[in-house]
């Protein structure tokens, strides 16, 4: 009995140590001279953050900097924490990371920024006091004014157009629809907002509600969803009613879930961000940050093959929302 | 009998030396592979780490000991968690009245779970499962899923965060209740009871041991350690919030499976469970200074559960096929 459990650890000894093998050199750039960035996701197999890793993994060849990737794979809200205080330890150069809980992470954060090493957040910022610089994604004015711009061109610059939302209280998307309403105000006066329907951030409600404007609004040009769930819940509703082509869909969401919808051309944007861009620029600015080059203040940061980026306080901004259609939504998966 | 004891004696010791051996190795291992694994400062990381899942193993060894088990104590660490934040926050409390009136609400809850099993005489479980659910779900609504409990005062967040004589505030608690339970495990007759009832409830109820109380006992303690649990964690994070400590009991029933304590009841010690605990989670924090994926860690961990797991009883398997061997014989004479 001894015997057998003594050969059964051992042989399992032997594949962790294997394990460790696989890789030789692996370990030896964390005291030199290159430059180690850490970059953490909220969690580690969403295909959102892949792709995001997607365009750190080319800002990291390109410039020559080490880069560790890791992050939680269960809900642990505490794994986020003990990862960074592994890298403190580990001693890297830079920590990218994008927050599953503000407060608490911030205290990981404060401790490593103690211990002089930069701290990027981004997709989700952490306590102001906790980082250097954040890199954001969209500001609302940006998210608002691509969105009413997408429907006018849609539109021909004229028409009726209705938007569902996730809630009416949501602080997000009231402040969205602010800028959509300025903007339209502004630009396109002879566009019109005949509805504006919640959908509770459900698929299904968001497709009733949507059969329910098609029907009471005869000359509903388009119909923009602002909540990622509403965006194939509208579309489903358009393809049903048979409209698909006199009632266009646009919103705020994911390829993945409306490529189906794109390619049957009944959606004809989805409206986001470009996640690889993201990344790209988070690299950038961490390895900025971490020479040196970045500091507080700075009006502008460049970022390898993609130029300049502004920089608004303490947060860089990616920029104009990305426009996915027909032609390239499926150069992306998530 | 006496024989098969000390058979049985000696082959835990096995298990706890193979188990330390499996913790040196790792440590060796990792030491020649990451720069920094063995310094001082990653040996706190480590204990740190590991104090809330260390503290809810040590509580459960004497559950699993009584072939019980408890689910609901990562549940339970979310809800005494934010309660500790509404004590504070929304009840104004002073940090010290709010953790005992914390731990005041563990050891209720494991006091609901010991009412379950011990009067109803429903299975652990079954009543855990659902107390499991039921803690969460009372996080949850009290908090709507988005309250959080956050800016608590550095003197509290001292306790998860800083040092105290040069270790981490927090393993002087674990230490002392490390002692407490293989004391009260080992050397108490109250504790040997626990293995007793594992072993043979009725047998354990006919030597005139108060099973019920006894078993009740160990849930309350559980509910109790789970309290203090959800206050280290809340102040080493800075936050408290109802998804504390998600998936927590998995990792310490795994550590205390993989620390030779046996699911059926009976057989295991406390040590066993530190081991369990260490081998885990030098694992988790070596294969990061490794420079190896995440979830390599939740696989090595897994084949070393099972490794644990089958070792045990791949040699009652050996011996009832040796049995088998032997009917052959004697069965051609009967027919």
């Amino acid at each position: 009995m001894n015997k057998i459990l003594s050969v059964l650890l051992l042989a399992c000894l032997a594949i962790v140590s294997g394990c460790g093998k696989s890789e030789p050199g692996s370990s030896s750039n964390a005291g030199g001279s290159k430059i180690t960035i850490a970059l953490m996701p909220k969690s580690k197999g969403n295909a959102y953050f892949i792709s995001c890793k997607k365009g750190a993994d080319k800002a990291a060849k390109e410039l020559g900097v080490d880069l560790v990737f890791d992050g939680p794979t269960d809900p642990d809200p505490a794994k986020q924490n003990e990862i960074i205080e592994n890298w403190i330890t580990l001693g890297v150069n830079a920590i990218a990371v994008a927050c599953e809980n503000r407060e608490g992470i911030s205290t990981a954060l404060r401790k490593a920024k103690a211990k002089g090493i930069k701290i990027i957040t981004y997709d989700a910022d952490a306590m102001t006091d906790a980082r250097d610089f954040f890199v954001n994604q969209a500001t609302p004015e940006g998210i608002g004014f691509a969105l009413m711009d997408e429907a006018a061109r849609l539109c021909g610059n004229e028409g009726e157009f209705a938007i569902i939302t996730a809630s009416l209280t949501a602080a997000n998307m009231i402040e969205w629809q602010k800028y959509i309403e300025a903007r339209r105000a502004d630009k396109y006066p002879n566009m019109k907002m005949v509805a504006l329907r919640p959908c509770d951030d459900l698929k299904d409600k968001a497709q009733s509600e949507a059969t329910a404007l098609l029907s009471a609004n005869a000359n509903l040009k388009c119909i923009m969803a602002i909540c990622s769930p509403a965006v194939p819940g509208a579309a489903e509703a358009v393809k049903q009613a048979g409209k698909t082509g006199k009632v266009k869909v646009l919103g705020l969401g994911l390829p993945n879930e409306n490529k189906r919808y794109v390619h049957d051309g009944v959606t004809d944007s989805v409206i986001l961000w470009n996640t690889e861009d993201l990344g790209y620029l988070t690299i950038f600015a961490a390895n900025a940050l971490a020479k040196g080059s970045l500091k507080a203040g700075n009006k502008t940061i460049k970022a390898g093959t993609l130029g300049e980026f502004q920089i608004e306080g303490d947060s860089i901004l990616l920029g104009k929302p990305f426009t996915f259609n027909k032609d390239n939504i499926d150069k992306f998966d998530f | 009998m006496n024989t098969d004891k000390h058979r049985f004696k000696t082959a835990i010791l096995r298990h706890e030396t193979i188990l330390l051996c499996v913790v040196i190795l790792e440590w060796i291992y990792f030491n020649s592979v990451g720069l920094r694994f063995g310094s001082l400062d990653n040996t706190f990381d480590i204990m740190r780490h590991s104090v809330e899942i260390g503290l809810l193993a040590l509580a459960m060894t004497p559950i699993i000991l009584t072939a019980g088990i408890d689910l609901s104590v990562g549940s339970l660490l979310g809800l005494c968690a934010i309660l500790f934040g509404k004590f504070w926050r929304d009840a104004h409390m002073p940090i010290p009245l709010a953790a005992a009136c914390t731990i005041g609400i563990g050891a209720l809850a494991g006091g609901l779970n010991a009412v379950l099993i011990t009067w109803l005489r429903l299975p652990p479980l079954i009543v855990t499962l659902g107390t499991f659910s039921l803690f969460r779900g009372l996080a949850e609504a009290i908090t709507r899923g988005v309250d959080t409990f956050t800016n608590f005062p550095a003197s509290f967040l001292f306790l998860g965060q800083e040092r105290w004589l040069g270790i981490p505030a927090q393993v002087p608690i674990f230490v002392a209740a490390a002692i407490g339970i293989w004391l009260l495990v080992h050397r108490t007759t109250f504790g040997r009871s626990f293995r007793a009832i594992g072993f043979a409830p009725e047998g354990t109820r006919y030597a005139g041991i108060p099973v019920e109380r006894r078993l009740a006992m160990a849930y309350v303690l559980a509910g109790i350690v789970a309290a203090v649990a959800a206050i280290i964690y809340t102040s080493r994070l800075g936050q408290a919030k109802a998804d504390a400590g998600t998936g927590y009991e998995l990792f310490a029933i795994t550590a205390v499976v993989l620390g030779g304590t046996s699911i059926f009841g009976g057989v295991g010690t406390v040590h066993g469970t530190l081991l369990g605990v260490a081998a885990i989670a030098v694992l988790n924090n070596g294969l990061v200074h490794a420079r190896q994926p995440r979830e390599v860690a939740g696989m090595l961990t897994g084949l070393l559960l099972i490794l644990a797991l089958t070792s045990s009883t791949i040699p009652k398997m050996l011996a009832s096929l040796r049995e088998r061997r032997q009917t052959p014989v004697t069965k051609p004479i009967t027919t």
